[in-house]
């Protein structure tokens, strides 16, 4: 189906930033030094956590999945083996205390210029569900697998892709 | 017939992954560290090995059936066995994170200093005294400064005791002091005579960690992106195993031993944002391969051909005794001092001290380098192979008593 096929490559077209969560006050951002309760409260009911620098500046340090929680939920067993810097951080021992203990350091993001497609590619490479949108390094916004499924879907459905209004 | 040699090459490692799996499992589940249980697997092979399988015939009736012969010396052996260190060097310098290792305190710092120069002092004289050669106790002083944290980590997990101010300053520590053991031993190895050449190796150090290291983290990128571009599996890792090698012939062509570009391969990849990905598959290699064979062939080294009489053996004792009673009043002395120079009380200091007495897979790897590189040669080098071995099983053994006795009615 040709039209289709129009569909998806106007779709890949569009910039991160057309797509996005734009509304930041409304995503889950936790400030690096916050309590690591606070992390498992926002985590109760979102699956993800952008930890920032601090909730002003919003410079983005890392992310909190509910698989970085899982690890430092279940108990610890050391493997037999132990070289190098052993993974102590546990709940259980007391030794993770903030968001920053638990967060991934390694964040791969997109900027909002940047085109769809990549960031789907960017997506497949490091199999990742969402990618934080950074505009010199400060969090302006978040692109999610799911928000991109439901905006092709409507586009399928000849709702416009791009909402004209904010939000 | 080179086809033969080399099955039984195959077999003899076979065997070793057996006894080491088998007898690791039960040190597991003695709650002893694996590895000593591997290289009591590789004692017993290597016994095995020189009783029964050294080329003897089995006569039964008419039939002839000759037996294979293991040959732990054999080329293809220390081939594999020389790929464990690689690899175990590699894997610490994967999960070593240099962010993390910026972010050290100040304690942590004082402590592996404190921790490496005491015991490495005391280590050296002690062996001057007992009339060892100048290169000898340089090496042996060597052999005690580098802590293995995961017999205390352990220990400290089962006392509840990881996030008191003493938990996390041997963590920190014992990180430390195993980067300035790498270092250490890069110097030592490299060193052939003159006080020249300290400053020389130094300066090829330097160069290498810049060269490898700095400028590794500018193209590491660009060379992974065009791994993963070859839609191959596991190119990444292919190219990543690659990088682990060219940086040991490298940093062994620049004369400062294979394992520094091991380490220095495994830093830098770490830092990349796809290690995690190779990660798993390093491990599984490393782990259930190439380390096990190292540390059988270790177990199996003491076996050795000299003529060994009663006397030989009591001087062996005595070594033996000396050097761990020096290891362990090196550490607690000197790690903790840098505890309490940090700013730590007198009972925090002692714990940190105890905290990092075990010694292991550095230890043999210092020793099993020096040997290779023929700065220990001859009885010398059998007796210091002996004495680390038993250093790392007393200390690995008698580490958790004390540490649970010094953390006793801890608040």
């Amino acid at each position: 189906m040709p039209k289709q096929n129009k569909l998806i490559s106007d779709f890949y077209e569009l910039k991160a930033s057309q797509l996005m969560d734009k509304r930041v006050w409304d995503l889950p951002i936790i400030a690096e030094k916050e309590d690591i309760h606070h992390v498992l409260s926002i985590l109760g009911a979102r699956n993800h956590i952008w930890v920032v620098n601090n909730k002003e500046d919003k410079e983005l340090v890392g992310v909190i999945t509910e698989h970085d929680v899982l690890s430092i939920l279940a108990p610890k067993h050391l493997p037999s083996y132990v070289f190098g810097m052993p993974d102590i951080r546990s709940i259980q021992h007391g030794t993770v205390k903030t968001a920053e203990d638990v967060m991934a350091h390694k964040i791969i993001s997109c900027n909002p210029d940047e085109k769809i497609i990549d960031a789907l590619m960017r997506m497949v490479k490091y199999k990742l569900r969402r990618l934080p949108v950074i505009d010199d390094k400060k969090l302006v916004g978040e692109l999610t697998l799911h928000q991109l499924i439901r905006k092709y879907y409507g586009a399928t459905q000849y709702h416009p892709m791009v909402e004209d209004e904010e939000g | 017939m080179i086809t033969t040699e080399l099955f039984n090459v195959l077999l003899l490692v076979a065997a070793a992954l057996i006894f080491a799996r088998v007898l690791g499992y039960l040190f597991y589940k003695l709650k002893q560290p694996a590895v000593i249980g591997e290289i009591i697997a590789g004692i017993l092979l290597g016994g095995l090995a020189l009783f029964f399988f050294s080329g003897q015939q089995l006569v039964i009736f008419n039939y002839v059936i000759s037996l294979p012969t293991f040959d732990f010396k054999s080329a293809g052996y220390v081939l594999l066995a020389e790929l464990g260190i690689l690899f175990l060097l590699f894997i610490s310098g994967l999960e070593t994170s240099l962010s993390k290792l910026k972010k050290t305190e100040r304690a942590s710092s004082f402590v592996a200093i404190g921790g490496v120069l005491v015991p490495l002092i005391l280590g050296f004289t002690a062996c001057v005294f007992l009339d060892l050669t100048i290169q000898e106790s340089i090496v042996v002083g060597l052999i005690l400064t580098a802590t293995s944290v995961g017999v205390t980590v352990r220990v400290l997990m089962d006392l509840h005791a990881l996030n008191t101010d003493a938990g996390s300053t041997i963590l920190g520590g014992a990180v430390i002091d195993d980067v300035i053991g790498i270092i250490l031993l890069a110097f030592v190895l490299g060193v052939e005579k003159s006080l020249f050449d300290v400053a020389w190796v130094g300066i090829k150090i330097v160069i290498f960690f810049l060269i490898f290291l700095l400028l590794g983290l500018k193209l590491i990128d660009k060379i992974l992106d065009l791994g993963e571009k070859i839609h191959m599996p596991k190119a990444f890792l292919s190219i990543s195993l690659a990088i682990l090698l060219i940086y040991s012939f490298f940093a062994d062509r620049a004369g400062i031993s294979g394992i520094i570009g091991a380490f220095i391969a495994g830093l830098l990849i770490g830092q990349n944002m796809r290690s995690s990905k190779i990660m798993d598959d390093v491990k599984a290699l490393g782990y259930g391969f190439f380390i096990p064979i190292f540390f059988v062939g270790v177990g199996a080294s003491l076996w050795v051909e000299t003529s060994m009489d009663l006397s030989s053996y009591a001087t062996i004792a005595i070594f033996a005794v000396v050097i761990i009673i020096v290891s362990i009043i090196g550490k607690i002395a000197g790690c903790g001092i840098g505890a309490k120079l940090a700013g730590m009380s007198n009972r925090e200091s002692l714990q940190v001290g105890v905290g990092m007495i075990p010694r292991m897979e550095l230890a043999l790897i210092i020793a099993a380098a020096a040997i290779s590189r023929g700065l220990l040669t001859g009885d010398a080098a059998h007796q210091i192979l002996i004495t680390t071995i038993l250093l790392t099983i007393v200390t690995t053994l008698l580490a958790p008593v004390l540490i649970k006795a010094t953390f006793k009615n801890n608040e």
